[in-house]
């Protein structure tokens, strides 16, 4: 890591310009991952990242550089290359940094360098055996595992100065289920801010199960139909929903530049009563949690929609000066090959009152979406495309036959406005989100909850 | 950095081959956004990847902290990682070909040289004309984003292979704005010449895009004779490349399994892997794995000619590799459909009447490459009399790869690359299903 020296002169040499704001992210991260298929190691890599980020701006014009070159000399260099963006008079004092600052509150036990690879590999070997066994349907599974630490330092002429530690580990289990017309396949991958103990702490073969079952359920499905009907979408991953349609229109990467939906709403009424939502960085342990953000400002939580209110947004600094607001603490990157923006951390639909079973009961015909696959969303118009892992129909307040294909399609503010039950079992669960600044770790999640309408598309005509 | 000493440390410690890529790369990153700049980047960085053979076993690692002192624990780091794998797969460190077709057009120094205020100029400019072109047009933003790479690859068995190449994108993306309805486009253009940056067609181009979508709404369902635009073809493809990947062949992955020199698709439909195309950054002599690439059939008039295979893959079925071997997987360099004779205009009169799909969202997540379903939301035009006629939107379009890639009515002539360097013409389906209000 850099030396506070060496920070101090590339913040200082930024600043010996028109520039009123610079900051360096130093970086050296492990990852180490494994991949098994036909029930054997195909690969075992690992990597190692290692840069530094140099961002300047002037208000919330920005210049950002990297490089692996991590001299003092080639730092100075390109601080010199990117502050000729800001060539007029000089607007900031030399500043020094104070003592470095850090805290933990996300313990780790079992460091993931300090477990031999024979242990990572057995927990693979588990995860398959489970996956396989489920069913003689499953023709093949792809199992996964992966960790990283990743550290970092972050210094700023805001008079930060902080280290971080961020330790995550992952496992992902691909099940394909096949007969002779049809193959289907199913996910599962539970992850969190843990290091190997995270392994005990779950049930790996269940886990694996899961995977196995969304896949031989789905074998066996029937083509959904294409109408627009009620929604029960199931807790966990069914939050993705959330994530996709409103969450990224609720960052100021997209709100500052008035391309959001819900740019200048603060305040107003943008979903039904039932809707509370959190974007929370600071839950222990969480796959999308970290002490600080990457800015350098400690995590926090952010009520961001409160009974339906739009109450904050997540913001960064410099989009935050754009907004003439303070930033929330929401700045994050996938490495220091990114310049930082306002991301959602761990972001959920808070609890309501009904229970699951009131929710079924009380549609008579619709879509019971038990797990969400993945989806993606116009920020600037809020057109959303979620696909179903998992479908089944509903018929008379009961759950009927399973369903493959379906697709929920519409808007994320018609969406939040059409949420009428919201169940009481709120669970997380773990995704990759990507955008402007990368890749990064997410929790989405909520309780089970009901859209009262909803385009369903499919592939069977028709819908009766 | 001279590797030499690298092969031979790990020949003392029992590999058997060894190989190393090292990359270096800069990059500059420049957009505006309503007249002001609002990202100037610029990177320069250097990676490492190295493989090794031991005990019948591959290792591999990467790393960005290059340095000769640390030859020793690499070594380690590789030999763990070859004790780890169990695959019975073949490995494979190739000692060269014979010779390597020389790549034309891929670097150009009047890229790389041409100042950043020069690039940056460019970029204010497109910006200018697009948020000037129409009143509707409320959010203007245009980019730039080079990268220029420098690639040596180099193994212990000999071979020595190094390239060289740029590219540029210049894009501009749009939000046009009426009567509390808004509408998101962009276009852009791809080289690494910069006369190439002749923007009138792309300032036209994405205001119209923009403005012309206001007022879109979801026909009817039912089944309607479509064209899908080139580049969202070419999208659409990607989505699906992975069937034309022996690895997932070999693995049952791929619905494409056993159907070698079988027709896949209409007899119009060739897809074609071209890796010498000038100007791109994925044309190369050879691939990661250092063999030679040549240009081929994949599908050809409609029959499946090969899988795209590496040298493991290839190995398991006592085939050449089809020089495609990339990253320790496999992936394409430059690949399209075919063009055909007809432009769009002639397309558009022909079909009559039908839709114009100019973009399908969530192809990340709306499709399985496994079985090659898609359902997909779509936007484009209604076509009334052979001309684009109403703004459509939120409709889904919902089949099955193979099965769209047998129904193909008519293939364009207007081939577009996305990109990642996939590519199509614009392609006429019929009698699609399309489900809306």
């Amino acid at each position: 890591m850099l030396e506070k020296k060496v920070l101090e002169h590339i913040i200082n040499e930024a600043l010996d310009s028109s520039a009123d704001f610079a900051e360096v992210f130093a970086e050296n991260t492990m990852q180490n991952t494994l991949s098994m298929q036909d029930s054997a190691i195909q690969k075992a890599l690992s990597n190692e990242l290692k840069g530094v980020g140099i961002r300047i701006a002037q208000g919330y014009k920005s210049v950002y550089g990297h490089t692996n070159k991590t001299d003092e000399k080639s730092l100075i260099a390109l601080t010199k290359d990117l502050k000729t963006a800001f060539s007029g008079e000089r607007v900031r004092d030399v500043i020094s940094l104070g003592e470095i600052q850090s805290k933990n509150n996300h313990n780790v036990k079992v460091y993931p360098n300090e477990v031999d690879v024979s242990e990572k590999v057995s927990l693979l070997k588990r995860a398959d055996k489970a996956a396989r066994l489920y069913s003689k349907d499953i023709k093949q599974a792809n199992v996964s595992y992966m960790d990283t630490v990743q550290n970092v330092t972050i210094a700023s002429s805001e008079a930060i100065y902080v280290k971080d530690s961020r330790v995550r580990t992952r496992l992902g289990v691909s099940s394909v289920a096949s007969n002779e017309s049809d193959m289907q396949n199913g996910f599962n991958g539970p992850g969190g801010s843990y290091g190997f103990e995270f392994y005990d702490q779950i049930d790996v073969e269940e886990e694996a199960r899961e995977a196995s079952r969304i896949a031989v359920t789905m074998l066996y499905a029937d083509d959904c139909p294409s109408k627009t009907m009620p929604v029960v979408i199931d807790n966990g991953f069914g939050g993705v929903i959330f994530h996709e349609a409103c969450g990224h229109s609720l960052e100021a990467t997209s709100v500052a530049k008035n391309a959001s939906v819900f740019s200048g709403k603060k305040g107003e009424k943008i979903g039904s009563d039932l809707v509370t939502a959190i974007d929370d960085g600071t839950i222990v342990n969480a796959w999308g949690s970290a002490n600080y953000d990457d800015e350098g400002l400690p995590q926090k939580r952010r009520v961001l929609i409160d009974k339906g209110v739009l109450n904050s947004y997540m913001v960064d600094q410099l989009n935050g000066k754009r907004m003439s607001e303070a930033s929330t603490h929401s700045s994050r990157r996938q490495s220091y090959r990114f310049a930082p923006t306002s991301r959602m951390s761990n972001t959920y639909i808070d609890n309501g009152e009904s229970t699951f079973d009131d929710i079924i009961e009380n549609t008579d015909y619709g879509l019971y979406a038990r797990k969400m696959g993945g989806g993606s969303v116009n920020p600037s118009t809020g057109d959303f495309n979620f696909s179903v892992m998992e479908g089944y129909m509903i018929r008379n307040g009961k759950i009927a036959e399973p369903v493959k294909g379906a697709t929920l399609v519409g808007t994320g503010k018609d969406a939040l406005k059409k949420i009428d039950m919201v169940g009481n079992n709120l669970l997380r669960s773990q995704g990759m989100c990507g955008s402007a600044s990368g890749s990064i770790a997410a929790d989405v999640g909520q309780p089970t909850i009901r859209i009262a309408s909803i385009t369903v598309g499919g592939r069977k005509e028709d819908a009766s | 950095m001279n590797f030499k000493p690298l092969f031979e440390k790990a020949k003392e410690v029992g590999f058997e081959a060894v190989q190393i890529k090292y990359s270096e790369s800069k990059s500059v990153d420049l957009e505006v956004f309503k007249g002001d700049l609002d990202k100037h980047e610029i990177s320069q960085s250097k990676g490492l990847v190295l493989e090794g053979i031991y005990q019948g076993k591959m290792g591999k690692m990467s790393t960005e902290n290059i340095d000769e002192s640390n030859f020793d624990s690499w070594i380690q780091t590789l030999k763990a990682s070859a004790e780890a794998v169990e695959s019975e797969d073949p490995v494979v460190i190739y000692e060269g070909d014979e010779t390597y077709q020389e790549v034309e057009g891929v670097y150009s120094e009047a890229l790389e040289t041409l100042s950043v205020e020069a690039k940056k100029k460019i970029v204010f400019e497109l910006e200018e004309r697009v948020r000037n072109a129409d009143e509707r047009i409320d959010i203007s933003e245009a980019f730039y984003s080079e990268s220029n790479r420098y690639v040596l690859l180099e193994n212990s068995k000999g071979m020595s292979l190094k390239k060289r190449v740029n590219h540029a994108v210049l894009g501009a993306h749009v939000v046009a704005k009426a009567n509390d309805d808004s509408r998101s486009a962009f276009d852009y253009i791809q080289t690494n010449q910069p006369q190439d940056f002749n923007t009138d067609e792309l300032v036209e181009n994405v205001v119209e895009r923009g403005t012309s979508m206001l007022g879109a709404a979801p026909v009817e369902s039912g089944k309607y004779d479509i064209i899908i635009e080139n580049r969202t073809s070419a999208s659409l493809l990607g989505a699906f490349l992975s069937m034309f990947k022996a690895e997932n062949v070999q693995k049952g992955l791929s619905k494409l399994k056993g159907k070698l020199n079988d027709t896949v698709a209409n007899s119009q439909v060739s897809l074609i892997e071209d890796p010498f195309m000038e100007k791109s950054p994925k044309s190369t002599g050879f691939d990661g794995e250092g063999v030679a690439t040549y240009r081929k059939s994949i599908i050809d008039k409609g029959v499946l000619k090969t899988y795209m295979h590496n040298l493991k893959t290839a190995k398991k079925e006592n085939v050449e590799s089809t020089g495609n071997g990339f990253s320790g997987g496999i992936a394409h360099t430059n690949l399209f459909i075919d063009p055909g004779e007809k432009n769009l205009d002639t397309m558009l009169k022909d079909m009559k009447s039908g839709l114009f799909i100019t973009s399908l969202q969530g192809l990340h997540s709306g499709t399985s490459a496994i079985s090659g379903d898609f359902s997909l939301q779509a936007s484009g035009y209604v076509v009334k009399d052979g001309k684009l006629d109403k703004p459509v939107s939120l409709i889904t379009l919902s089949s099955n790869y193979l099965e769209l890639l047998g129904a193909i009515d008519t293939i364009g002539s207007d081939l577009k690359f996305t990109f990642s360097y996939l590519g199509s013409p614009s392609i006429r389906l019929n009698a699609m299903s399309i489900s809306g209000k």
